[in-house]
């Protein structure tokens, strides 16, 4: 090597090692101060689109509160509705005219104040946009008045209000569909300071936020894949940080893991179809009282999970009659009843007929969770006497294979629409969208709980519909997975409520009220 | 010159096609490909509690129902244009975020492609001039322990080292966290694209090595070498070696453009860094077309453009490639 090229060399190294050497600036130690605090959520979790609630922002997958805008009504702690802006509200007898009012004192964070105009304004472009949020329900919406906005629907939905605690208001002065997303203007507890694209968001406390002052005054949000956010736990470069079960067994320094009680349910369909033989009612509450649900949270999801009974375990609309004793015994001694006798290899075999009693449960492939349960739920089935297989597909089948086989879903949300579209009859195809069943009973209850012009009411409807599903058991229900945090010795994250589907932006729902002890 | 002109011209024709046939294989690829863009961009749970209208439109936006042909064409007669469409994923032009994302890989990429070629000349060179002793040995161990290392795997690794035990390097993203963007200095910028750029070159550097090796154990084996030994002559690698691998070197460096930029795909996913790689994993997962196309396009442009310099440079280079050119 002569000398230019050791030269060149040289420079470089000294240059990394200079470079390297450099002592982290005091801004990468959070923690330290103790008002701001960095949160590590999965790249999936940042808003592509940014923070209009025209594109989404709030909406889909991972329902949560917007943050940087108000909105009308807030889901409380136990998910029942709460007041944010709005004042009261009423429905028409029809269902078809909600009304509601809001407070006179907001303001947006450019001084300007927030009106019933921007109230419709805001539902109007999201409707128009008709991205991720569903405002097929809503004709339109027009401000009466300074502080009452009238939306006017096309059908019934007395669900209205958890669509209304999702959407954030936007300012009709100041808004730009193609510049709102990155730069928001919004009323709410905090302010998007910046957004490294791919990297970063940082939130500033609204220093004239209308309610109470959050604590905590900046909010680092980092996008990181599950190992890098793990690195930056043990880094210390974070405060908060999701994981999942793999890493539960781990232990760092410094922080503790926090487990957070989810309706993140993992089930699978029982096709009510000829072809299948969970078309048999006493094979498929066989199924239902015969698996080991707690099993199956300690073998798959390391003992982080709870017993998983309906779609929305936990939530106001759930009905408690969807729950079932583990009972093995009964279960065999139902299937030995119906008629399906253990044959010689210990499968069940219907008598004469040589027809053997098995299944075959599919699960999404590359889903370590969905396939473990699957694995896991095949193992206990098989030890009631059913055959039991399992097979991965992608999304591109899923849905038709789930048409005639069980297969491993994954739901969730802070709506009870969910518990509405799994249950409920498509007119088109004479079943319900996700697997072949109908039931005349469950869907008038079920258009009843939707068409109810009180919430209240409506929560008992729904209960009562789950009364009809539970007697016929066209979903058997596993677990609902908790959701993993590292978190930082000394900060307070307050009150969750169940996270929704989806393990990102709800832990910071109610960042407001986090503290550092 | 005119034949400067007439190979330009060659090339620039040859390249055009080859966009053309990239740009459909990458569509055809992503059009056969078993991702839902519904069930990947908003997830089951979201499709749950939707109804069927609101999913017909959503499926209108994605493109599902269009025929595919139609699709394409519609795509590449506006890219004709100039107009590369609108990310379905980001609602911003494409050129936009291709522009953005590739500001922040392009010098992750240019100090890894650089580090990688010229620590791969020299272990090459130092491996095939002392062929078989123990720095042959141990050059050649390292360049096949690499080789055969997952790049993310890599970066982990050094992760682990360098930001949990050491605490010297941050644990990812391009500039601090938490800082003001108008406040993020270069010496910052450039601490957080060490790892990174440092994986990158580490993995380049094992390819470049082992290939140049063999070309100089080649070049040790000619009669030149032997005639120049036989005169006693000093600077044999300079005036000997040097010279006759510099043809091969380059082609690789410049061929290396290619592994260095699939490379970034899988390091900035690790590392949190915001480039282009992890713009294509984005897009490539959510069924973003118009933005995936872009990317193809960029980079094969970028790759072809790689290889044309290696073209030209030989001319610059090689007297005798320059004196063949004048006189054809």
């Amino acid at each position: 090597m002569n000398r230019t090229c050791f030269r060149f060399f040289s420079f470089l190294l000294a240059l990394v090692l200079l470079a390297g050497c450099q002592s982290a600036p005091a801004d990468e130690g959070p923690g330290e101060k103790k008002n701001r605090v960095t949160v590590v959520m999965p790249p999936t979790s940042e808003p592509e689109t940014g923070f209009d609630p025209a594109f989404g922002w709030g909406a889909g997958e991972h329902v949560h509160e917007p943050l940087i805008q108000s909105t009308l009504t807030v889901t409380n702690p136990d998910l029942t509705i709460g007041y944010d802006l709005a004042t009261g509200m009423e429905v028409s007898a029809d269902g078809l005219t909600w009304t509601v009012t809001i407070r006179d004192d907001v303001k947006f964070t450019d001084g300007e104040p927030l009106t019933a105009a921007d109230v419709a304004f805001t539902y109007n472009t999201v409707k128009h946009a008709s991205s991720v949020s569903d405002f097929t329900m809503l004709e339109y919406a027009e401000a009466a008045d300074g502080t009452t906005v009238l939306f006017h629907m096309t059908r019934p939905f007395s669900i209205w209000p958890y669509t209304m605690a999702i959407t954030g208001i936007v300012p009709e002065h100041a808004y730009d569909s193609a510049t709102y997303g990155s730069s928001p203007i919004g009323s709410g507890r905090y302010v998007l300071k910046q957004w490294d694209r791919g990297q970063q968001i940082i939130l500033e406390r609204n220093p004239d936020y209308y309610g109470e002052k959050p604590q905590i005054e900046v909010v680092n949000l980092l996008f990181m894949e599950e190992d890098a956010a793990f690195l930056a736990v043990q880094a210390g470069q974070a405060d908060l940080a999701y994981t999942s079960a793999v890493y539960s067994d781990q232990s760092v320094n410094g922080f503790s893991l926090l487990s957070v009680q989810t309706v993140d349910n993992r089930g699978v369909n029982l096709p009510v179809t000829m072809s299948s033989p969970t078309t048999e009612l006493p094979v498929r509450q066989a199924i239902n009282m015969g698996i080991d649900r707690q099993g199956m949270i300690d073998h798959v999801l390391n003992g982080h999970g709870t017993p998983a009974y309906s779609v929305c375990d936990g939530l106001p609309w759930y009905n408690p009659v969807n729950e079932v004793e583990y009972d093995p015994e009964g279960a065999k001694a139902l299937l030995d009843e119906w008629g399906w006798p253990v044959g010689p290899d210990g499968i069940r075999v219907r008598g004469t007929s040589e027809m053997t009693l098995s299944l075959t449960i599919y699960y999404i492939v590359g889903d370590s969770v969905r396939q473990g349960l699957a694995a896991e739920l095949a193992n206990q089935l098989r030890e009631l006497g059913i055959g039991a297989d399992i097979k991965g597909v992608g999304w591109d089948t899923a849905y038709d294979d789930a048409r005639f086989n069980p297969l491993v879903w994954g739901w969730g949300a802070h709506t009870p629409m969910e518990l509405y579209n799994i249950y409920h009859t498509d007119p088109e195809t004479g079943t319900a969208r996700y697997s072949p069943y109908s039931c005349e009973a469950t869907d008038e209850l079920l258009d009843a709980a939707l068409a109810c012009p009180d919430l209240e009411e409506s929560y008992s409807l729904w209960q009562k519909a789950q009364e009809e599903i539970a007697g016929d058991v066209p979903w058997v229900w596993l677990v609902n997975v908790d959701h993993l945090y590292w978190v930082r010795d000394g900060l307070e994250v307050a009150e969750q409520k169940i996270h929704p589907h989806g393990h990102g932006w709800s832990i910071v729902n109610n960042i407001d009220q986090w503290s550092w002890t | 010159m005119r034949h400067r002109l007439q190979f330009t011209i060659q090339k620039l024709i040859r390249m055009a096609l080859l966009l053309l046939g990239v740009s459909v294989t990458a569509f055809l690829l992503m059009n056969t490909s078993p991702l839902d863009p519904l069930q990947t961009n908003l997830g089951q749970a979201a499709l749950g509690s939707m109804s069927p209208d609101q999913i017909a439109r959503l499926e209108e936006y994605w493109g599902v129902n269009t025929p595919a042909a139609e699709r394409y064409l519609h795509w590449l007669g506006d890219a004709l244009r100039g107009d590369f469409g609108l990310s379905l994923l980001y609602r911003r032009p494409v050129l936009e975020v291709i522009g953005q994302r590739l500001s922040n890989s392009l010098w992750l990429m240019a100090s890894a492609w650089v580090l990688s070629g010229a620590l791969g000349l020299a272990l090459g060179v130092l491996a095939g001039t002392r062929r078989g002793r123990w720095p042959d040995r141990l050059v050649r161990g390292y360049c096949l322990v690499i080789s055969s290392t997952p790049s993310f795997w890599l970066a982990l690794l050094l992760l682990m080292v360098f930001s949990v035990w050491l605490k010297v390097l941050p644990v990812g993203l391009a500039v601090p966290i938490g800082a003001d963007a108008a406040g993020v200095t270069l010496l910052q910028r450039l601490r957080h694209a060490i790892l990174p750029a440092l994986t990158l070159s580490v993995t380049g550097v094992a390819n470049i090595a082992l290939h140049t090796r063999e070309k100089t154990a080649d070049v040790m084996e000619r009669d030149y070498i032997l005639f120049a030994r036989a005169r006693g002559e000093s600077a044999m690698v300079r005036r000997h070696v040097l010279r006759n691998v510099a043809l091969p070197a380059l082609t690789l460096q410049f061929a290396s453009i290619s592994e260095i930029v699939g490379g970034s795909v899988l390091v900035e996913q690790v590392f949190s860094y915001p480039g282009l790689g992890q713009a294509a994993v984005a897009a490539g997962l959510g069924s973003d077309m118009p933005l995936l196309l872009g990317i193809t396009v960029v980079t094969a442009a970028m790759v072809f453009g790689g290889n044309l310099a290696a073209d030209l440079l030989y001319g610059v280079i090689d007297p005798r490639i320059r004196r063949g050119a004048a006189r054809a």
